[in-house]
């Protein structure tokens, strides 16, 4: 908890000269007219305490940490929201380590304001949003009183809206309220009601407009250096933005979120299967395209939408169903590849494209359907190996990129952790290793790892050879066995 | 009281045995410095760096040793390679001007030839002596010029002669070296710039060139075995280079491994790895195989430190050489025949485009199987200039540029022309085309126009 509040520190500095800047001038335009004494009874109703235990896998070791959040029950049966950033990140962080960088929520305690603690179970998730979600276990019948969010609520630029953050635990009252205005209605690179004053230490909490009337939650703009890519999890870039652009994160969007609650494990995004990079203005020159912005096509995944759309290598894309994509440098490649995602597996999309030819440059339409994106590092099925004290996982389409393999040629699972001094450690393993073999017998996914070594469990043989591909290169480990 | 006499006499005679030996030490030191001592070079080159994307000129110091009456230097790869501008300076402090004859990465070990026209002395030419017959323990010299401090002696014990370095360590020219020979490591104080200086016993014959060191630690120095710079400056002196043979096949001690591959107790060497389109690969070669003889000799890598003689034996082959291979597979014996192809180099020539902001490489053999690329064609981006025209078009240290405006690199003599035609003509915009890993890419660079006015006033 204390170390999420030294890492925040930095972004306080900032918003709150933002703050002095926006705000300050605005209050003697016009007071804000909140009824607290009323708000804090009626948040108090259906905020939570949650209190979890997170475990960082960083590959060879693993930290735990523990958060304390506000949270808010959305639904009669016990669904609670809370800002989930902290566990929407082992993807970026896995893409910048190369190797599997995970958090993994081990215990879930909620403490309702009646004083009433129930056992909870993480569910996932938003990569988008980053609202975690929890679900109180143990009370059948129970039934709580969730907040109700009021859709279609029209934001105005100046209208104010209120939060209440939670304060550290040994300070008491534990709730401290919060006003802030919609300072923007902004419309790229999503539509996204910005708010200018608030902290990342509030997000996910409830905005009530001066109606006391709960019209969403605090959220940040889609991050163009969030990796959420058309590739897996693979960028390269940082974003443009240091300061995090905070807002509402609207009743319809979680009107979605919230009937069908993102599942660890399951994908979430779509994808549409290419590699691309910015069309820059030079280039744009180089290839006589008259385009504000768009993205270049440099290679279309096999049996990928693209492929089956007939996306060509070489092609530009300059809008996605009629509207431009502005995007002239490589830094702000994710929003292409967020607004992909964000789309839903499933969904029709038309693209203008140009594609250069020998003579003349065609502009045309290019009709794909989206799937759902391959698993990230984070989300591939693991298997663990307790006496041999390893962790392998799937290998997924970010590994093929970074190996520069082919899928169909090249099998195995990664390893995702060791132990340190553990028996594969001192056999020689590195993490990122792809085990290709084992004994005789070839893997290809954990499950053939899973029953290899389940006959190991029961044999128990003195030493076991894997192999193994490392860089460009295989090799044999030879992993001494102790079996208890 | 005759019991305290006989100690103290025993005493007298015990000391002066040990004045008697240690002075016959001394002389054996003094002996072995007068006869290597003379040859000894004070080496200063300036070589060429290309990391940064442009081509930095840099001064270095390191050792040699005179080791032919023709004034040819042996020293490491790494303090002259392909320097130059060379000045050594000789035990008696005259300096002579010298000049880059050839070298060997692998080995880590260049020749230069000093240009003795205006040198009024006569040259002294070390002997070189039989490294294999060398001993953990015996006293040797090492002289050199330690922190460019030159005409150095250090004194100390060989304390292991085969010590095993993996062959991932990489020169600062980029080429991995060490992979055809062991190291004799030794307690004399060897520091940077004793770099190509000889390790010396007490005949006065040089068994090791010093190559290496351990940072952060004291009195670990290595040295290439001498029997290895023979071979090597031989070569260089007859061809201009050593000549290997390649198959392509990356091998592992097999103890480990014995009872695995059913070949407990049987020499052989075990294949780990096998190149992707090496003489090797294309004759079925693969991983797990146990290589028994090579054209009915046997060999044998149990150990690590048995692989470089092995990777040596392999490679001493004239290269288009027909080996035959006996192979023990699934515990059955196969013979392979197979032709070894030319190594060649492990890094290409280095150019630099000063316009552009870039340097880079002409793409080897070698460089294409460990980047894995499809072929050798385009060039390999070596550094780019921070802020250069490539730089802000994108352009990435390890991308192999393929095209330029849309016309096909081949090679690097085709890029340099290329180059050179537009720089004539003054171009401001290129496009290349970029292979990054696997994937194609753009990038446009904007050149800043040629200033053709005036030259700058002084």
């Amino acid at each position: 908890m204390n170390s999420r509040i030294v890492t925040r520190a930095g972004t306080l500095l900032p918003l709150s000269i933002l703050l002095m800047l926006l705000v300050l001038p605005v209050y003697g335009a016009r007071a804000q007219n909140f009824d607290f004494e009323h708000l804090d009874r009626v948040v108090r109703t259906f905020s939570v305490i949650v209190e979890m235990k997170v475990e960082l896998s960083f590959g060879t070791h693993t930290n735990e940490q523990e958060e304390r959040l506000l949270g808010t029950v959305v639904t009669e049966d016990g669904l609670v929201i809370f800002d989930g950033s902290f566990l929407a990140q082992d993807d970026a962080l896995s893409s910048f380590a190369g190797f599997a960088v995970k958090t993994t929520p081990t215990s879930v305690e909620i403490t309702a304001f009646d004083g009433e603690v129930y056992d909870a179970e993480y569910v996932g998730t938003d990569r988008f949003t980053r609202i975690g979600f929890a679900r109180i276990v143990g009370t059948d019948d129970k039934t709580f009183t969730p907040v109700r969010f009021t859709r279609n609520h029209e934001f105005k630029v100046g209208s104010w809206v209120a939060l209440y953050m939670l304060l550290p635990e040994y300070v008491n009252p534990p709730l401290a309220a919060d006003v802030g205005m919609i300072s923007a209605l902004l419309e790229a690179p999503e539509k996204f009601p910005l708010t200018v004053g608030y902290s990342v230490l509030e997000l996910a909490s409830v905005l009530f407009d001066e109606q006391l009337t709960p019209v969403g939650v605090l959220g940040s703009l889609a991050d163009p250096s969030a990796p959420q890519t058309d590739a897996g999890g693979l960028i390269e870039s940082f974003g443009e933005f240091d300061i995090p652009m905070l807002g509402v994160i609207t009743a319809e969007r979680l009107e979605k979120l919230i009937t069908d609650p993102p599942q660890r494990g399951k994908i979430d995004r779509a994808w549409l299967g290419i590699t691309l990079q910015a069309l820059t203005r030079d280039i744009a020159e180089f290839l006589e395209i008259d385009a504000s912005g768009g993205i270049i096509v440099n290679d279309v995944v096999k049996g990928s939408p693209a492929k089956k759309a007939g996306f060509r290598i070489g092609d530009v894309v300059y809008e996605i169903n009629g509207q431009p994509i502005e995007i002239d440098r490589e830094e702000r490649l994710s929003i292409f590849q967020r607004r992909i995602a964000q789309m839903g597996a499933g969904t029709s999309v038309e693209f203008s494209v140009f594609r250069p030819g020998d003579q003349v440059t065609d502009s045309l339409k290019v009709l794909a359907i989206l799937e759902a994106a391959p698993l990230a590092p984070s989300d591939a099925a693991e298997y663990e190996n307790k006496a041999l004290e390893f962790k392998v996982r799937d290998l997924v389409f970010a590994d093929y990129i970074r190996l520069n393999r082919e899928e169909e040629s090249f099998k195995g699972v990664v390893v995702s952790e060791l132990q340190r001094g553990g028996l594969a450690t001192l056999g020689g393993f590195q993490i990122g290793d792809v085990i290709q073999r084992i004994d005789n017998t070839p893997v290809r996914s954990v499950s053939d790892a899973e029953a290899v070594m389940a006959k190991f469990e029961v044999n128990r043989p003195d030493e076991v050879i894997f192999f193994v591909w490392r860089d460009n290169k295989t090799m044999f480990i030879n992993v001494k066995a102790v079996w208890e | 009281m005759a019991g305290l006499t006989a100690l103290i006499l025993l005493a007298v005679v015990s000391a002066l045995g040990t004045q008697t030996a240690f002075s016959e030490l001394q002389q054996q030191i003094y002996d072995a410095r007068d006869r290597v001592l003379p040859a000894l070079v004070h080496i200063q080159p300036v070589i060429k760096n290309y990391r940064t994307g442009e081509l930095k000129k840099q001064a270095v110091v390191g050792s040699g040793l005179i080791f032919h009456p023709d004034g040819y230097v042996v020293t490491n790869y790494h303090v002259a390679g392909k320097a130059e501008r060379i000045i050594c300076t000789l035990y008696d402090k005259e300096q002579v001007p010298a000049i880059y004859v050839g070298g060997d990465p692998p080995t880590d070990i260049a020749v230069l030839k000093l240009q003795l026209d205006d040198y009024p002395g006569r040259i002294a030419v070390a002997d070189l002596g039989n490294s294999d017959s060398v001993q953990v323990g015996q006293q040797v010299l090492a002289m050199g010029s330690p922190l460019s401090l030159s005409r150095t002696v250090s004194a100390g014990v060989i304390s292991t002669k085969d010590r095993f370095f993996s062959s991932d360590y990489r020169l600062p020219s980029g080429e991995r070296t060490g992979r055809y020979n062991l190291w004799i490591q030794t307690d004399a104080a060897i520091n940077p710039g004793n770099s190509g200086g000889p390790l010396v016993d007490l005949s006065g014959r040089v068994i090791g060139i010093n190559s290496r060191a351990t940072f952060f630690a004291n009195n670990l120095g290595f040295a290439i075995p001498i029997n290895i710079v023979k071979e090597t400056t031989a070569a260089i002196l007859e061809h201009g280079k050593v000549s290997r043979s390649w198959i392509g096949v990356q091998c592992q001690a097999l103890q480990e491994l014995e009872d695995y591959f059913g070949a407990a107790g049987t020499p052989g060497v075990l294949i780990a790895s096998v190149d992707p389109g090496s003489p090797a690969d294309i004759n079925f070669l693969k991983a797990g195989d146990i290589i028994m003889a090579i054209d009915g000799e046997p060999v044998s890598a149990r150990f690590l430190e048995e692989l470089p003689a092995f990777y040596k034996r392999i490679a001493s082959h004239r290269p288009g050489s027909k080996i035959t291979l006996r192979v023990l597979r699934d515990e059955n014996e196969y013979e392979f025949s197979l032709v070894t192809k030319e190594l060649g180099d492990l890094q290409g020539e280095d150019f630099e485009c000063s316009d552009w902001g870039l340097t880079v490489k002409a793409i080897t053999q070698q460089m294409q199987i460990e980047n894995q690329l499809q072929d050798t064609l385009g060039v390999y981006v070596m550094g780019v200039k921070q802020v250069g025209a490539a730089d802000v078009a994108g352009v990435r240290p390890r991308d192999v540029i393929a095209s330029i405006n849309r016309k096909t690199v081949c090679g690097l003599a085709d890029f340099i022309s290329m180059y050179n035609d537009l720089s004539a003509v003054g171009t401001t915009k290129i496009l290349l085309t970029i292979n990054r890993h696997g994937a194609i890419r753009l990038a446009a660079l904007n050149v800043d126009p040629k200033e053709d006015g005036p030259a700058h006033e002084q």
